[in-house]
C-alpha cells in the first residue's frame, strides 16, 4: 500500500510540474516533450487505478499519433515565439481575472458544502465488479450497447472533421506527372520493346551516327 | 455480461436514414469526382424531403430510443420539419451559387446533410452527451462550410472565426454539463429533472449553486449558437465573409436547431429552476433586441445587416421563452417558423444581387430595383415589411404571439421594450424598401435570376404575405409541440 | 514483524524481477550482436563475398571488435545542438528497444509481465520509437538530420496505422489481447494461413516501422548522408544501432507469436515436440530476422510517394477491409471466441 501511495504521490507531482513546464519552457519543442512526459504519468496513473486499458490507448493515441503531429507541426514552424509572449503579457491582466473568476466560483461552490448532494447510487450499477472482467470486455460491453448511439456520432464528427481538413486543404495539381501503378504493371513488353537481330559488323539501327 | 436489447431504432428512422444517405453520397462523390456536385445537391434534397416525410409519419407520441438518449415527439417533429425544409431550400437556391463561385465540389452538399443530420439529433437529444454530440457534428460541419471558399480570405476568416469562438461556447458547455453530471450524477434529461425536482435542492428547495453554475454556462453556450447578445459578436463577420447561400443556411437552420435545444434544455430538465434561467433569458432577450435594432441602422453590407437584423430576431424570440409558458412556448415556435420562411426570402434576393456575373453585397447596390427588377424589389419589400413587423405580414403575428405571452405573464416591461425596438428596427427595413422605389436606379441586376431562386421566392414571399388568411397548421403544430414541453 | 514483512513483500520481489529482467537484456544484446554479424554474413553470402572473417573464427568477434572501436572513438556533440536532447535520443529509443520485450512470451510460462493489454502495450512501445529519430534529427540542428527525421515521422506514423488494424485482426481472432492467449489461441491453426493478408501487410509495415530497406528513407545514405544519425558518433551512434537491432529483433518476436504460433511446433507429434518450446520460439525469431535481412540484401529503396502511396492507399484500406470481413465472418459463422 506505502508502495502505491508513493508512486501515485511521484506520478501526481510529476504530471502537475509537466504541465507547469508545458507553458512555462521557452522553446515550444519543448513544452510538447513536457506534453508528452505529462501523458505518460497520467497513463501511470490509469494504470495505478487498474484500467489499463486506458493507460495504454492513452499512450497509443495522444503520445503515438497526437503529440507527433504537435511535434512535428512545432518543429516546422518559423514561429517568433518571444514575440508572442511579448503579447502574452499584454493579455495577462484580463486572463488572470477570468481565471480568478472561475477560480473564485469553484471555490464558492466547494465552500458552501453544496458539493455533498447525494451522487445516487445507479451510477455506480453499470459497472462490473473490476475482477470479473478485464476492463476491456467491460469497456467494449458498455461502449458497444448502451452508448453505441454516442459512439457512432462520435464517430460522424471524426468523419466530418477529416472531411473538412481535406476540403480546406487538398489542392489538386495539375503540373505534376503522377505514377500510374496500374498502366507500368499493364504495360505490355509486346508493345514497348522491339528485338532486332543484328548481324556483327552491320550497320546498327540504334547508332545515332 | 451487461443485458443487452436492440434498440428501437424506427423512433430515430429519419436520422439513420440521412446517415446513411449521406455516407452514401460522400462515396459517390469520393468516386465520380466534383462533376457529381450538381446530382448530390438533388439527392441531398431528396433525402432530406424523404426524411422529412419520415419525420410527418412517425409516431407523434412521445417516445424514446438508444437507452433514453433519443427522443422523439410532436415538438421534435415540428423542429425537425422547419430544419429539413430550412436546409433543402437553402441547397436549392444555393445551387447556381455554388456553381458560379468556385465552390463547386462535391462535399457541400454531403456537409450541408450532415449538419442537417446533426441538427436533426440536436433537437432530439434527450441526454447531456447526446446533446454534445449532435451540436458538434452540426458546428464542425459548418465551420467547414464557412470557409469553403478557401481562396477568398473573408470566407477563411469566417469559418476561423466561427471556429475558434465555437470551440470556446464548446467549452462552456462541456464545463456545464460536467457540473450538471457531477451534481446530479446523470446525463439524462429525465433523470436530471427528477433529482432536480425533488430534493435535489436542500431544505429551502433551492437548488445547489452547483447546478445553477451548469445551467449557467449551459444557457451560454446555447445562447452562443443562437447568436444572441452578449454572445452575438462572431455573427457579423460570420454572415458576412461566408459565401452567401452559407450565410442563407446559417439563418435558416442551426438557429432553429439551436432554439430547439433552447427549449428543449430549459423547459426538460431545468424545468424546476424556472426562476432562475428566467432573470438571464430576460436580459439576453432584451439586450438582443435592443443590439440587434440599433446596430443595425449604420450597416452598409446587406449581409450585416441581415446578421444585426437575425440577433434582433432572437431577442424576441426569447420573448416567448422568457415567459415560460405553453402560450409564450407556441408564440416562440411561430416565431421562429416565421423567421425562417421570411430569411429564406430575403436571402433568395440576396443571391439574385448580381451583376454582370459578380455578387454585389452593399445596400446602395439595391437603389432603383423597382424599375430595373420589379418583381424582386416587390419581393424584398414584402419581406422588409414583415421583419419589421407591420400587419398584415407574418412577422407581426410571429412579434404578436411572443408578445402577448408575456404580457400574460406580466413581462410588461420586456413587451414594452420589445415594441419600442421593433419601431427601431423599422427605420432600417423601410430604410431598404425606400432605396429600392425612391433612390436613383443604378444598373440593374443580371437576368435570369434562375429558376431556383425564382421560385423559392415566390413561395416565401406568397407564405410571407398571406400567413394570416390560413395559419392553423403552424400555430396548430406549434401549440401541440409547446404543450408537449409543459406536462 | 513489519521489517520482515517489507523484506519479503518489496524487496525479495524486486530483486527478483531485476533478475529477470537481466536474463531477458543480456542474451538479447547478444543476439543483438550476432544478428549484425549474421547480417553481414547473409548479405556477404548473397553478393559472393566472403563477409567478415578475420577477428575470431569465422570473424565470429567481428560485433565486439566494433563495439570495442565505437567505444574508444570521441564522443561529438555539434555546436548548435540541443544537448540534453541530443544524449536523450538515442537513449529513448534503445530503451524501447529493450522494454518491449517485457511482455513477449517465450514459452507458456516464461514472461516477464503477463498482462492482458500485452498487445497494446507493444502497439504503445511501438508507436513511441518515432521520438527518439525526431528528438535526434531536431536536436542535431543539421538539415540532413532534420530531413531524415521529418522523413521518418511521417514514414513510421503513417505505417502504425495499418500495424494497428492488423493487431486488431489478430485480436479478434483470438479474442484476448494477452499475448500468451494469442498463441494459445494458434494451437490448432497458425494466424499466418487464416490471416494470411494481415500477416503480408504486418511484415511490410514492420520494416517501415523499423526503417529497413525498401522503406529505409530517413537514413538513405545516398541522399541524407545518414538522416537522423549524422551528427552522431561513438556510443550515441552505437545506442542508435543497438536500439535499432533491437527493434527489429522485438517486431520479429512480435511476428512469431501473432503470427506464427509462438513457442508452439508446427505439428503436435513425436520429432516436434522433443525440442524444447522456447528454442521453437527463438528459431522462428531467427526465421523472421533472417527475411529481414534477405529483403535488404534483394530490393532496391522505395521513392517517397510510394512509401506514402502504399502506407495509405493500399494498406490502410486492405487492413480495414480485412477487419470487417474477419469480423463478419467470425460472426456470421460463430467462429467468435468465447
Amino acid at each position: 500500500m506505502i508502495i502505491e501511495t508513493i508512486v501515485f504521490y511521484v506520478l501526481a507531482v510529476v504530471t502537475v510540474a509537466a504541465g507547469v513546464m508545458v507553458i512555462a519552457s521557452r522553446n515550444p519543442v519543448q513544452s510538447v516533450l513536457f506534453l508528452i512526459l505529462a501523458f505518460f504519468n497520467a497513463s501511470g496513473l490509469f494504470v495505478l487505478l487498474g484500467a489499463e486499458f486506458l493507460a495504454m490507448i492513452l499512450i497509443i493515441v495522444y503520445v503515438g499519433a497526437v503529440a507527433v503531429l504537435f511535434l512535428f507541426v512545432v518543429m516546422m514552424l518559423d514561429i517568433n515565439f518571444s514575440e508572442l509572449r511579448a503579447g502574452f503579457l499584454q493579455y495577462l491582466p484580463i486572463g488572470a481575472i477570468v481565471g480568478i473568476i472561475l477560480l473564485a466560483e469553484l471555490i464558492l461552490v466547494f465552500a458552501t458544502g453544496a458539493v455533498d448532494i447525494h451522487v445516487p447510487e445507479v451510477v455506480a450499477v453499470a459497472m462490473p465488479a473490476p475482477d470479473e472482467v478485464s476492463n476491456t470486455r467491460a469497456l467494449g460491453n458498455i461502449l458497444y450497447t448502451r452508448y453505441a448511439y454516442l459512439f457512432q456520432g462520435a464517430g460522424f464528427i471524426l468523419l466530418v472533421a477529416m472531411i473538412g481538413a481535406i476540403v480546406l486543404t487538398h489542392r489538386q495539381r495539375v503540373d505534376v506527372r503522377r505514377q500510374k501503378i496500374a498502366d507500368q504493371v499493364a504495360r505490355d513488353p509486346k508493345a514497348a520493346i522491339t528485338l532486332k537481330d543484328v548481324k556483327p559488323g552491320e550497320e546498327g539501327s540504334w547508332k545515332s551516327d | 455480461m451487461i443485458e443487452f436489447s436492440a434498440p428501437d431504432y424506427l423512433t430515430a428512422l429519419p436520422e439513420m436514414f440521412l446517415a446513411t444517405v449521406s455516407l452514401v453520397l460522400l462515396m459517390v462523390g469520393v468516386f465520380v469526382g466534383n462533376r457529381s456536385t450538381k446530382l448530390l445537391t438533388w439527392l441531398s434534397v431528396v433525402a432530406m424531403g424523404a426524411a422529412f416525410i419520415m419525420v410527418l409519419v412517425g409516431s407523434h407520441a412521445p417516445s424514446t430510443t438508444f437507452f433514453g438518449m433519443f427522443v422523439s415527439d410532436s415538438f421534435s417533429i415540428f423542429m425537425k420539419c422547419l430544419v429539413l425544409i430550412g436546409a433543402a431550400v437553402t441547397l436549392i437556391m444555393g445551387m447556381g451559387y455554388v456553381k458560379r463561385e468556385s465552390m463547386n465540389r462535391f462535399e457541400f452538399p454531403v456537409l450541408i446533410l450532415i449538419a442537417t443530420l446533426g441538427m436533426l439529433l440536436m433537437i432530439s437529444a434527450n441526454d447531456l452527451i447526446a446533446l454534445y454530440v449532435g451540436l458538434e457534428l452540426q458546428s464542425l460541419s459548418l465551420y467547414i462550410v464557412a470557409a469553403f471558399r478557401r481562396e477568398s480570405i473573408r470566407s477563411s476568416e469566417a469559418g476561423l472565426k466561427y471556429f475558434v469562438l465555437g470551440a470556446l461556447s464548446s467549452g462552456m458547455l462541456l464545463y456545464g454539463c460536467s457540473m450538471i453530471y457531477g451534481f446530479t450524477g446523470f446525463t439524462g434529461f429525465h433523470e436530471i429533472a427528477a433529482v432536480i425536482g425533488h430534493g435535489g435542492g436542500d431544505a429551502h428547495g433551492v437548488a445547489p449553486i452547483g447546478i445553477l453554475i451548469g445551467l449557467v454556462f449551459i444557457a451560454a453556450a446555447l445562447a452562443f449558437k443562437v447568436s444572441a447578445v452578449p454572445f452575438h459578436m462572431w455573427t457579423p463577420d460570420v454572415y458576412e465573409g461566408a459565401p452567401t447561400p452559407v450565410t442563407a443556411f446559417f439563418a435558416a437552420a442551426p438557429k432553429i436547431a439551436a432554439m430547439a435545444l433552447f427549449l428543449r434544455v430549459l423547459l426538460g430538465p431545468f424545468h424546476e429552476l424556472v426562476e432562475q434561467w428566467q432573470q438571464i433569458i430576460i436580459f439576453i432577450s432584451i439586450a438582443s433586441m435592443v443590439l440587434g435594432a440599433f446596430a443595425a441602422i449604420g450597416q452598409r453590407n446587406i449581409k450585416r445587416l441581415i446578421a444585426y437584423s437575425s440577433i434582433g430576431h432572437i431577442g424576441y424570440a426569447m420573448v416567448g421563452l422568457s415567459a415560460g409558458t405553453p402560450d409564450g412556448v407556441r408564440g416562440v415556435l411561430v416565431y421562429l417558423a416565421i423567421y425562417m420562411v421570411m430569411s429564406l426570402g430575403t436571402f433568395a434576393c440576396i443571391l439574385a444581387m448580381r451583376r454582370r456575373g459578380q455578387m454585389v453585397e452593399r445596400i446602395e447596390d439595391l437603389a432603383g430595383l423597382s424599375k430595373t427588377n420589379p418583381m424582386i424589389a416587390l419581393a424584398l419589400a414584402v419581406f422588409m415589411f414583415s421583419m419589421a413587423g407591420i400587419p398584415p405580414m407574418a412577422g407581426f403575428f410571429g412579434k404578436l404571439y411572443v408578445f402577448l405571452a408575456a404580457i400574460e405573464e406580466g413581462l410588461y416591461a420586456l413587451a414594452v421594450i420589445g415594441v419600442l425596438t421593433s419601431a427601431v428596427g423599422a427605420f432600417y427595413y423601410i430604410r431598404i424598401v425606400k432605396v429600392m422605389y425612391f433612390d436613383k436606379p443604378t444598373e440593374g441586376f443580371d437576368k435570369p435570376m434562375g429558376a431556383e431562386i425564382s421560385s423559392v421566392l415566390a413561395v416565401t414571399g406568397f407564405v410571407t404575405l398571406f400567413f394570416f388568411v390560413y395559419p392553423t397548421p403552424v400555430i396548430e403544430g406549434a401549440q401541440a409541440a409547446a404543450a408537449l414541453l409543459f406536462p | 514483524m513489519a521489517e520482515s514483512n517489507f523484506w519479503v513483500d518489496y524487496i525479495l520481489p524486486l530483486l527478483l524481477i531485476v533478475g529477470y529482467i537481466a536474463a531477458i537484456i543480456l542474451p538479447l544484446l547478444l543476439i543483438v550482436a550476432l544478428v549484425t554479424y549474421g547480417e553481414r554474413k547473409i548479405w556477404a553470402a548473397m553478393q559472393y563475398r566472403k563477409g567478415p572473417n578475420v577477428v575470431g573464427p569465422f570473424g565470429l568477434f567481428q560485433p565486439l571488435a566494433d563495439g570495442l572501436k565505437m567505444m574508444l572513438k570521441e564522443t561529438i556533440i555539434p555546436a548548435g545542438a540541443n544537448r540534453v536532447l541530443f544524449i536523450l535520443a538515442p537513449m529513448i529509443l534503445f530503451t524501447l528497444g529493450l522494454i518491449g520485450w517485457a511482455v513477449i512470451p517465450f514459452n507458456s510460462v516464461m514472461v516477464l509481465a503477463d498482462i492482458n493489454v500485452g498487445i497494446l502495450y507493444l502497439f504503445a512501445v511501438s508507436s513511441l520509437g518515432v521520438y527518439g529519430i525526431i528528438i535526434a534529427g531536431w536536436a542535431s540542428n543539421s538539415k540532413y538530420g532534420f530531413l531524415g527525421a521529418m522523413r521518418s515521422a511521417a514514414q513510421m506514423v503513417s505505417y502504425e496505422v495499418s500495424i494497428g488494424f492488423v493487431l486488431v485482426t489478430v485480436l479478434l481472432a483470438a479474442g484476448s489481447l494477452n499475448l500468451r492467449d494469442i498463441v494459445e489461441a494458434q494451437k490448432g491453426l497458425w494466424f499466418f494461413i487464416p490471416l494470411a493478408p494481415m500477416f503480408v501487410i504486418y511484415f511490410i509495415s514492420a520494416l517501415a516501422e523499423t526503417n529497413r530497406t525498401p522503406f529505409d528513407l530517413p537514413e538513405a545514405e545516398g541522399e541524407l548522408v545518414g538522416g537522423y544519425q549524422v551528427e552522431y558518433s561513438s556510443m550515441t551512434w552505437v545506442l542508435f544501432m543497438l536500439g535499432e537491432y533491437a527493434n527489429i529483433v522485438l517486431l520479429s518476436g512480435l511476428c512469431v507469436v501473432l503470427f506464427l504460433g509462438g513457442w508452439l511446433p508446427p505439428f503436435h507429434v513425436e520429432p516436434f515436440t522433443w525440442i524444447p518450446d522456447v528454442v521453437w520460439f527463438l528459431a522462428k525469431t531467427a526465421f523472421v530476422i533472417f527475411v529481414f535481412t534477405w529483403v535488404k540484401a534483394t530490393l532496391p529503396r522505395y521513392r517517397y510517394d510510394q512509401l506514402m502511396r502504399l502506407g495509405w492507399k493500399v494498406f490502410l484500406p486492405a487492413s480495414l477491409a480485412w477487419v470487417v470481413i474477419t469480423a463478419g465472418a467470425m460472426h456470421l459463422f460463430g467462429w467468435m471466441p468465447q
